[in-house]
């Protein structure tokens, strides 16, 4: 990880603690900078979405294309529960969360065996057929238009109406599932997911169960796009298929990938920061921007797949000893 | 019998769309075999293919002056097997590029390969709707290729049948090529063992390139031939890139019959399943493909292959 600090206890490290700080402030600087505050919401939920993507990513090395299909699942299951069940946050997320853990499991119990690129492409026929569900199913989905006006509850008497407030909620989230996240990829659990990664077959040759593991990674990585979903719901006020598609669960595999989600803990949430930026940047200046962060992402692949992050590693290493660079080599020699 | 009658002509309908689902999948099929990548960008390349066929077809430039007057006055026949011939070499070429960026992931997880030309697939779709904007667009064909035609009592497009014709030529080509001419037998020895043939003698960068090319040749055709029917929009890449996708996967990789199978297959699934609930149509190739693969992982006749690592 980013060579900067140790951990405080078992459960938050000093990382954590700038990054909660750094992006606690935001809206209170945010306005000034030129941005809006809807764009820190967006963000924050995004990053809640990238970081249970790179579960599965960065860390058991398993891509999911289709991984849109589990945010989307997420965001209706908030229209829905707010709709026809009760307006009530904690509820509305509660289903969100549930019902994509419970589409995730389905699929990982049908794809947790599958091996490399069909494993890949299996995460794409599962996030189509989710897709195209919401899209035919106008009586529960709304079709191509969604579901419109889903109400923003108040929490604890405190309107979210205003974007700060659903800010510091998403930041609640954000917070919970940072620590969840952080403590079960350096716990027993981590360690089997990343000799995983490392090689799938020797980690079963040892005794582990592989595919129960990529069953619980898929699964918990679903129920947190279904988080993220629901929140999104409720931040955008309706719920549309877009957003399951192939082309947006891209996205967030770029996001991801470019803020270096393979070697860092914090680089899904750089990730994040950098695409959103580019759009609302970039966007300012051309209509094309997403050829150019498309261009990015290429080059990025080709010259430094470890991304932003890997590259601040590369920046920090000098300081790092000479017999531990030797050893991270002998070790991505071996995954040969 | 009556029930069989009633259903013949979307029996009819699903081979056709079979036939041009396995075109499809053709030049996807040779890139993954000899490159062991998974071409995320083929769609797209379709896609392009069939936007620069309606440009060579119906050019609307105005500095071509005189020239384009003079063209445009050719007949339609002219231009559109101009542009069956254009279209595809142009976007080979667009190919070998996209394989040249691949090569820094050579030897590395697959997973950056895959990676590399998801990204491709958004830099030319984002590419086509700059130059040629969102709304969907048409492509010229010959006067006497459309309309419909009358046989047994059924109405059945002219089109589908000349595509369906065109498909099956391609195809026998393409089969042809790979199993009585030398290349055939250097690229299918590739894709058994590409170290074996780099050990022969054999210029394993040049051929990954050449088949490269011709793998996204195949799918500007497909392009081409597909896009009368499905229409013309920069999206129409992810339209294709499932299907491809689908039934490589469906047949097993590397199995040229397993595609071919595997393609009429889901062609017949997505045509009978028109004929009851045409809404869901679509869905049901994605349901015979978690049909199959849950029960043969590796699709119908696949075999082992370092995809799987």
């Amino acid at each position: 990880m980013a060579g900067i600090g140790g951990p405080i206890g078992h459960w938050i490290t000093r990382e954590m603690v700038i990054a909660f700080a750094v992006i606690f402030s935001i809206p209170f600087w945010i306005n000034a900078v030129g941005l809006y505050q809807y764009l820190g919401v967006e963000i924050l939920i995004w990053m809640i979405y990238a970081l249970g993507f790179n579960l599965l990513l960065g860390y058991t090395g398993k891509p999911s294309f289709g991984h849109g299909a589990y945010f989307g699942i997420g965001a209706y299951a908030f229209g829905l529960a707010q709709q026809h069940v009760v307006v009530n946050v904690w509820i509305g997320i509660g289903i969100a969360i549930l019902a994509a853990t419970l589409a995730g499991a389905m699929v990982a119990a049908f794809i947790s065996h599958r091996r490399g690129i069909y494993f890949a492409l299996m995460t794409i026929a599962f996030g189509q057929v989710f897709w195209f569900a919401a899209v035919k199913w106008h009586a529960l989905t709304g079709g191509e238009d969604g579901l419109q006006n889903i109400p923003r509850p108040d929490v604890f008497s405190i309107s979210l109406k205003d974007n700060e407030a659903l800010f510091y909620l998403a930041f609640f989230f954000f917070v919970l599932v940072v620590i969840a996240l952080w403590r079960l990829i350096h716990s027993p659990f981590g360690k089997v997911i990343k000799a995983i990664k490392q090689n799938e077959m020797r980690a079963g040759f040892i005794g582990y169960n592989v595919r129960l593991f990529k069953f619980m990674v898929f699964t918990i990585s679903a129920g947190i796009a279904g988080l993220a979903g629901g929140l999104f719901a409720m931040a955008q006020g309706s719920a549309y298929p877009d957003v399951m598609s192939l082309h947006v669960s891209g996205l967030v595999v770029m996001m991801t990938l470019i803020g270096g989600g393979f070697v860092s803990f914090w680089g899904p949430v750089l990730g994040t920061v950098i695409f959103f930026l580019a759009r609302d940047i970039l966007g300012v200046l051309t209509e094309t921007w997403l050829l150019w962060y498309g261009l990015m992402f290429i080059v990025v692949v080709m010259f430094k797949p470890e991304g932003l992050a890997g590259i601040w590693q590369d920046l920090t290493r000098t300081r790092v000893s000479k017999s531990e660079s030797v050893d991270t080599s002998l070790i991505s020699s071996a995954r040969r | 019998m009556d029930f069989i009658l009633n259903l013949l002509p979307y029996i009819v309908n699903g081979l056709s769309l079979g036939l041009l689902f396995t075109l499809i999948a053709l030049g996807f099929m040779l890139i993954i075999g000899v490159m062991e990548l998974i071409n995320l960008a083929h769609g797209s390349l379709f896609a392009l293919g069939a936007y620069l066929a309606m440009v060579v077809i119906s050019p609307h430039v105005p500095w071509l002056g005189a020239f384009g007057t003079w063209y445009l006055g050719l007949p339609i026949v002219l231009r559109y097997v101009l542009a069956v011939v254009m279209a595809p070499a142009l976007v080979a070429v667009v190919g070998m590029v996209l394989e040249v960026c691949m090569r820094p992931t050579y030897g590395k997880d697959p997973l950056y390969g895959l990676l590399l030309t998801f990204g491709a697939a958004l830099v030319l779709e984002e590419a086509i709707r700059v130059v040629w904007g969102s709304a969907e667009q048409m492509l010229q064909v010959p006067q006497n290729l459309m309309g419909p035609f009358m046989l047994g009592g059924m109405i059945y497009s002219k089109y589908q049948f000349f595509a369906s014709a065109f498909a099956i030529v391609i195809i026998l080509l393409v089969w042809l090529f790979l199993e009585r001419t030398p290349y055939g037998a250097i690229i299918k020895a590739g894709a058994h063992d590409s170290e074996m043939v780099r050990a022969l003698g054999i210029n394993l960068t040049r051929l990954r390139l050449f088949v490269f090319g011709f793998g996204t040749a195949l799918a500007a055709i497909a392009g081409i031939i597909m896009s009368p029917i499905w229409g013309l929009r920069p999206h129409v890449g992810v339209d294709a890139v499932i299907p491809a996708f689908l039934i490589i996967t469906l047949g097993g990789v590397g199995s040229f019959f397993g595609a071919v199978v595997a393609g009429i297959l889901v062609g017949l699934a997505v045509g009978i399943t028109a004929g009851f609930a045409s809404e869901w149509s679509l869905l049901s190739m994605y349901l015979l493909l978690i049909a199959v693969v849950t029960v043969r992982a590796r699709g119908l006749f696949g075999k082992k292959s370092i995809l799987e690592a």
